[in-house]
């Protein structure tokens, strides 16, 4: 294999100076939530390790994820795809197409087999062979694991990719699953949220380009920098919830006054994303703070956790649990009212058995 | 007259409940319903209806934190109550599926219950009671593993986080454990109701002394039970 | 003839294929064949779900047109059920909707479409300081003055210009040398480089255009902000049923929207203003110019005979679109089907789209005969979308297997497109076609009284004609014509956007700061059994979502989307759709290198997550 640049060496080609590229190490060092020590560190990785080769492949996807991860300002995308990493294959940016591009993704993963890291963005589908997703007339599933195969890391970008996504939500027609069962045990990174936050998903990647290794990440996969806190212990609304002062309906007196959106089905309390912390182009918004509840969007499952604004689901005219349960309450406390007093009624007549008996 | 055929029967007395299965049956038996109510108001919280951050007792963080002193009461009490169980045999009488009888027996009571038999034979613990307590254990284990699972979830990267955050990726998603939460409280309700009912229609109505063995540990039953040899 | 297969097609969105039959003796294509390859049954996704949740689901069918299917959503529950929105919640929609298609199509200009006219590779060759120049001079000569509301001026002068300076397209050019030299070409690697068709432009086009390449992958991210602030997020902002969820105040500190967060969203609109009028414009009038020049005008395909669209941007909260509110006062009436437009918009003929074809069940239609559906036996050909079903029938391809294609089988099923039809007739969507439509609704006095967005329109196709040297009934109808109408497009989105705008301050102004109708919010005020439509001038074209709500329920949803109309599989009957069609009118030089095909599939801006859904 032939030697592949570091990320100083890419900057020193690009004509930057020591003290650009130190900048640059220091930005990144905050954007990945490092203590200021770990900046020598990050130095050195950046000095040393070579540039990594990225292949990012889409299975069942709304390319939601791409124009997430273009849209990151620290690092800029432009600075990721041109400097940081070698994009050598993805649908959306790639110059080629068809047979010469298929062709060089098989140069690619063969050129730099055990050392390429794979992005995945999409899910797979699994039903019927995967008919259901094909691309240079092939399953995507033929593609994950021809690419997983000699895959130094792999990546999965979004909900989709991480656990299904949108279209695994019931009755999921294609019967799609997140990537990590298909790709022969490799540890998958999984970078959920739909999509996740732009600076996360290039954080993932400079983290690797870096430090050449993955992420510590918690025991789903998740890397505990962005994935670490739910969104409702990092929420500036949070003082509101404390002190039960909630928005009752869009719009309403406590929505102007920015308060808790819980009763609306805020799902922040079980959500685990950077959206409290980062925010939303580095620190603008995020959903809870242009007035949306959370849905929840980095979570395994959230698709079939609905209504979204509400925090139980409701059946019909039944209605939710808490009148179910209400209702079953009361018709057992009538049945038990019921019961004693039959019980009394044979208990009467078994004593007054009892007591003939005593006469004779 | 029933009471007067009742104290004609010569009793006996069984020493049963320890005091640690006394004491923290009513202290776990309060904190439930503390925990019913708080958790209810967690889910929809009563509207403040106040502008500003007033001091009230439906302050989120106040239910909150009722809620969970409650739960750590709750699981205390419950380590206790284990306690007893491992030094008194009568705090053990939990259900003996793995005996024919026990299944014979539990239809007997079953069909007393349901009206269809005057009479079930004599238990210190009756099959089917055994087979509710039981339950309502595994109910209890459930709202800790989830409540914890919830609970500990602000640094899931802590020990106890470790600890407790399997749960969630067990039932699928934090979010699932919230809900198996939350219908596993109204189930607990729903036994609560009738658990209160069949000690009371014990007490008074089989003479089977059921309330006051809560408080004194002992059973005055009128005939020999067919579980005595469970407590030698 | 030669059998050309090309799949994937990259620097779109999602799965697409392409097969073509080229007689490689004059480089006509006689047979095309477009197909998506992937579907993920969204429609039924929805299925039983609470339809105040519709948006959210169903937005995901696509993140680079993202909003577009929310907006669409909402807009058809909101029929459905009857609830008219505030009047600001319309105006933020709008916003967010013209935002939508001016980051859209300069992302798809730069970044997906300009590397069939461009080439890096060309670039190397080209003298900075000549470059420069050139800069310079394409500025003056394109820049268009427009006559547009812009009422609040809150810019003092246009901040964003493109460099014109030797040492900046110096430093670009060495920046390119070096990834070329670097050997590792990463997402220019494998392109046909050497295909004729770069050789079009002077190097120095080339080098600007790579420049404006990477300066518009920074710059696109700003030009979204509006989304960020009302909907908290891009891709996916956040929506709701009845208005918006981002309350204004001018008295809470903690308010989603106050006047500071309101700066934002002004900054962000004079930036993408300036971004197009000083970059996307110029570049694009400057590299369509020699094209017409070199006389290439082919792929006007099914745009010459049928194009169709809904007209956009409702003036006023209005109520109903199936029952007519949302045509009574749109800024741009292009709501219509123009027919024969390639013989002369004198032959042309107009027919509008009203609310009752929305309703007709024959008008608008959807059939399965080549797609990989199948409909009840007792069901007609051709369904309305309200009584629309989805129902899967993979057939595998005419060579291969089912998993391993070679050819796909004209003759049967080949995608997962459905077809639409108007009136049992395929149709072309898109910029293209709004603006042929507005174009010959004037020229036939259709258009009474003119809005300042529809004279703007005209203005545009009178400019660019003048510039190109050639009459708008010859450029409009093409491949060149589809690329550059993206880019009228995208100018009038950033004025109507900068409208939209004033128009909320002053509504603001005037003490409404309501963006939430509630009135019918919780489902006890709904009619049991009830049915919407929802349309949206998306970027990529008509958009139309149907909705059949019963006990509180989403019953039946339905989806027909820009990208189904054009590179929908042929009807028997019907004919070709519009991919095929471009496809079929384009000339290739070299069958084995086929770049005018790809670059034909992509003045349509495909968007397969969106077409199949
Ligand atoms: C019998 C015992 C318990 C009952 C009946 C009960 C009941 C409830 C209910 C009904 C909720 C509302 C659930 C929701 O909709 O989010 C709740 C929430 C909660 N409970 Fe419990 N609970 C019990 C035990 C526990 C225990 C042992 C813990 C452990 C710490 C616990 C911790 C929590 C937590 C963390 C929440 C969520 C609070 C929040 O989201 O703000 N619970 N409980
Ligand atoms: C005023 C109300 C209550 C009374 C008088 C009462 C009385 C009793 C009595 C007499 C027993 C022993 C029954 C036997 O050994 O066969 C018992 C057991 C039990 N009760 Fe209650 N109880 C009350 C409320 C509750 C509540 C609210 C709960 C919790 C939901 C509860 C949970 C239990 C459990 C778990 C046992 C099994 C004891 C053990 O094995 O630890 N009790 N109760
Ligand atoms: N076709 C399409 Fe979309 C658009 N524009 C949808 O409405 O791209 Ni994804
Ligand atoms: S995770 Fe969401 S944004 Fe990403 S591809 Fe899936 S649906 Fe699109
Ligand atoms: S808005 Fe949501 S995340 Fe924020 S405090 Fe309220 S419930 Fe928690
Ligand atoms: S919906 Fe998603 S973007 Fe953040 S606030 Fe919730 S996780
Ligand atoms: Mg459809």
């Amino acid at each position: 294999m032939e030697k592949r640049e570091s990320l100083w060496e890419a900057y020193l080609r690009r004509g930057f100076s020591r003290r650009n590229f130190l900048k640059g190490c220091v930005a990144l060092t905050s954007l990945m939530g490092f203590s200021t020590d770990m900046f020598s560190k990050v130095v050195e990785a950046a000095e040393t390790k070579p540039l990594p080769v990225v292949i990012w492949i889409h299975g069942h996807e709304c390319t939601g994820c791409d124009e997430s991860f273009i849209r990151s300002g620290a690092p800029l995308a432009s600075d990721v795809v041109l400097s940081s990493i070698a994009l050598e294959y993805d649908h959306l940016l790639s110059a080629a197409c068809g047979a010469p591009f298929e062709a060089h993704l098989d140069e690619t993963i063969a050129k730099y087999n055990g050392q390429y890291i794979l992005a995945v963005e999409g899910a797979i589908a699994t039903k019927d062979s995967g008919v259901y997703c094909m691309s240079g007339g092939h399953t995507f599933t033929h593609l994950l694991e021809k690419a997983a195969k000699g895959a130094a890391a792999i990546i999965a970008y979004g909900s989709c990719s991480a656990y299904g996504g949108i279209q695994a939500a019931k009755p999921n027609p294609t019967g799609s699953a997140g990537i990590e069962r298909f790709v022969g045990g490799k540890p998958v990174v999984k970078v959920p949220g739909c999509p996740p936050i732009p600076e996360v998903m290039t954080g993932v990647v400079m983290h690797v380009a870096l430090f050449g290794t993955i992420p510590p990440c918690d025991s789903d996969g998740r890397p505990k920098q962005f994935y670490g806190n739910r969104i409702h212990d990092t929420c500036y609304r949070r003082p509101f919830f404390d002190a039960g002062m909630f928005a009752e309906n869009f719009d309403d007196a406590g929505a102007k006054a920015g308060w808790c959106l819980y009763k609306l089905g805020c799902r922040g309390p079980e959500t685990y994303n950077s959206c409290g912390n980062l925010r939303w182009w580095q620190g603008m918004s995020y959903p809870i703070q242009s007035g949306a509840p959370c849905i929840g969007c980095s979570n395994s499952n959230f698709w079939d956790e609905d209504p979204f604004t509400d925090r139980l689901p409701k059946y019909g005219k039944l209605g939710d649990v808490d009148k179910i349960g209400a209702a079953l309450g009361v018709l057992t406390a009538a049945g038990v009212a019921g019961h004693a007093v039959a019980s009394i009624v044979q208990r009467n007549q078994r004593e007054n058995l009892i007591d003939e008996d005593h006469h004779e | 007259m029933a009471i007067k055929s009742v104290k004609e029967v010569k009793r006996k007395e069984f020493y049963l409940f320890s005091p640690f299965l006394r004491i923290f049956h009513w202290i776990m038996a309060s904190q439930i319903v503390v925990l019913f109510v708080t958790g209810l108001l967690i889910t929809k919280p009563m509207n403040v209806g106040a502008t500003e951050p007033v001091f009230t007792n439906t302050s989120m963080d106040l239910v909150r934190d009722i809620h969970f002193m409650a739960a750590f009461i709750l699981c205390a009490s419950l380590i206790l109550r284990i306690y007893g169980f491992i030094i008194n045999k009568g705090d053990r009488l939990f259900p003996r599926f793995w005996e024919g009888h026990f299944y014979e027996e539990t239809v007997d009571v079953a069909l007393h219950y349901m009206l269809l038999r005057g009479h079930h034979a004599s238990f210190l613990r009756n099959p089917l009671a055994r087979g509710s307590y039981a339950m309502l254990y595994v109910l209890l284990a459930i709202e800790i593993f989830t409540g914890f699972a919830m609970y500990l979830m602000v640094n899931p990267s802590s020990t106890f986080g470790k600890l407790f955050g399997w749960v969630n990726t067990l039932v699928g998603s934090e979010m699932m454990s919230h809900y198996i939460h939350h219908y596993v409280a109204w189930f607990i309700i729903l036994f609560a109701i009738g658990h209160f009912y069949m000690v009371v229609r014990a007490e008074f109505m089989e003479g089977e002394s059921e309330i006051s063995s809560m408080f004194s540990g002992k059973k005055i039953l009128a005939h020999n039970p067919k579980d005595a040899n469970e407590l030698d | 003839m030669q059998h050309v297969v090309v799949d994937p097609i990259t620097r779109i969105e999602g799965h697409l294929r392409v097969e073509v039959t080229v007689d490689e003796t004059n480089g006509t294509v006689t047979d095309a064949i477009s197909s998506g390859t992937a579907w993920r049954g969204l429609e039924l996704v929805l299925k039983d779900r609470d339809p105040r949740d519709a948006w959210a689901y169903i937005q995901r069918i696509c993140g680079v047109c993202t909003t577009a299917h929310a907006l669409a959503s909402v807009r058809a529950v909101e029929d459905a059920l009857g609830i008219g929105i505030p009047l600001n919640a319309n105006y933020i929609r709008n916003i967010m909707a013209a935002t939508l298609t001016v980051q859209d199509h300069l992302v798809h200009f730069y970044h997906l479409h300009a590397l069939d006219w461009v080439s890096p590779v060309e670039a190397l060759a080209a003298d900075p300081a000549k470059t420069a120049e050139l800069q310079v001079a394409i500025l003056n000569a394109y820049r268009v003055d427009l006559k547009v509301p812009n009422e609040v001026v809150t810019e003092a002068y246009p901040h964003d210009f493109p460099a014109a300076t030797p040492q900046y397209f110096a430093g670009i050019k060495a920046k390119v040398q070096a990834i070329v030299a670097s050997g590792q070409l990463g997402i220019f690697a494998a392109q046909w480089w050497d295909h004729p068709d770069y050789k079009l432009l002077p190097p120095e086009v080339h080098l600007m255009a790579v420049a404006h390449y990477l300066e518009m992958l920074d710059k696109q991210r700003e030009i979204i902000t509006p989304h960020v602030v009302f909907g908290g997020k891009n891709p996916h902002p956040h929506y709701v049923v009845g208005g918006m969820p981002c309350s204004i105040s001018l008295t809470d500190g903690n308010a989603p929207i106050n006047t500071a967060r309101l700066a934002i969203v002004d900054r962000a609109i004079n930036m993408a203003r300036d971004l197009v009028n000083n970059y996307y414009l110029p570049d694009l009038v400057a590299i369509g110019a020699i094209y017409a020049k070199a006389g290439r005008v082919d792929g006007g395909g099914l745009s010459k005979t049928r194009v169709l669209a809904f007209g956009d941007y409702p003036l006023t909260g209005y109520k109903g679109t199936s029952s007519g509110g949302y045509f009574e006062n749109l800024l741009v009436r292009s709501n219509g089907v123009v027919e024969n437009f390639g013989a002369g918009v004198q032959k042309a003929v107009f027919t509008p789209v009203t609310a009752e074809d929305l309703k007709a069940p024959e008008i608008i239609t959807e059939g399965v005969e080549h797609a990989w559906y199948e409909y009840p036996d007792n069901a007609a050909k051709d369904l309305h979308p309200w009584k629309g079903v989805t129902k899967d029938k993979y057939t595998g391809p005419k060579t291969g297997t089912p998993t391993m294609w070679e050819t796909l089988n004209e003759g049967g099923k080949y995608s997962w497109l459905k077809t639409p039809k108007w009136k049992g007739k395929l149709c072309e969507v898109g910029p293209l076609a709004h603006y042929i439509v507005i174009y010959t609704k004037a020229a036939k006095g259709l258009l009474p009284e003119p809005t300042w967005a529809e004279q703007m329109m005209l203005k545009q196709i009178e400019v660019v004609s003048t510039v190109l040297g050639v009459s708008a009934e010859i450029w409009l109808p093409t491949m060149l014509g589809r690329t550059a109408c993206r880019c009228l497009d995208a100018q009038l989105a950033a004025e109507v956007n900068k409208f939209f705008f004033d128009k909320l301050i002053a509504n603001i102004k005037m003490g409404d700061t309501s963006v939430m109708n509630n009135e019918k919010w919780l489902p006890d005020t709904w009619s049991p059994d009830c049915m919407g439509v929802g349309l949206y001038e998306a970027p990529r074209g008509g958009l139309s979502h149907w909705v059949h709500i019963k006990d509180g329920k989403i019953y039946n949803y339905q989806c027909i989307v820009p990208t189904t109309w054009n590179a929908c599989p042929r009807d028997d009957k019907a004919g070709h759709g519009a991919y095929e069609l471009a496809m079929m009118t384009t000339h290739v030089a070299i069958p084995d290198k086929p770049l005018e095909i790809a670059k034909v599939i992509r003045s349509f801006d495909p968007c397969m997550a969106c077409a199949t859904h």
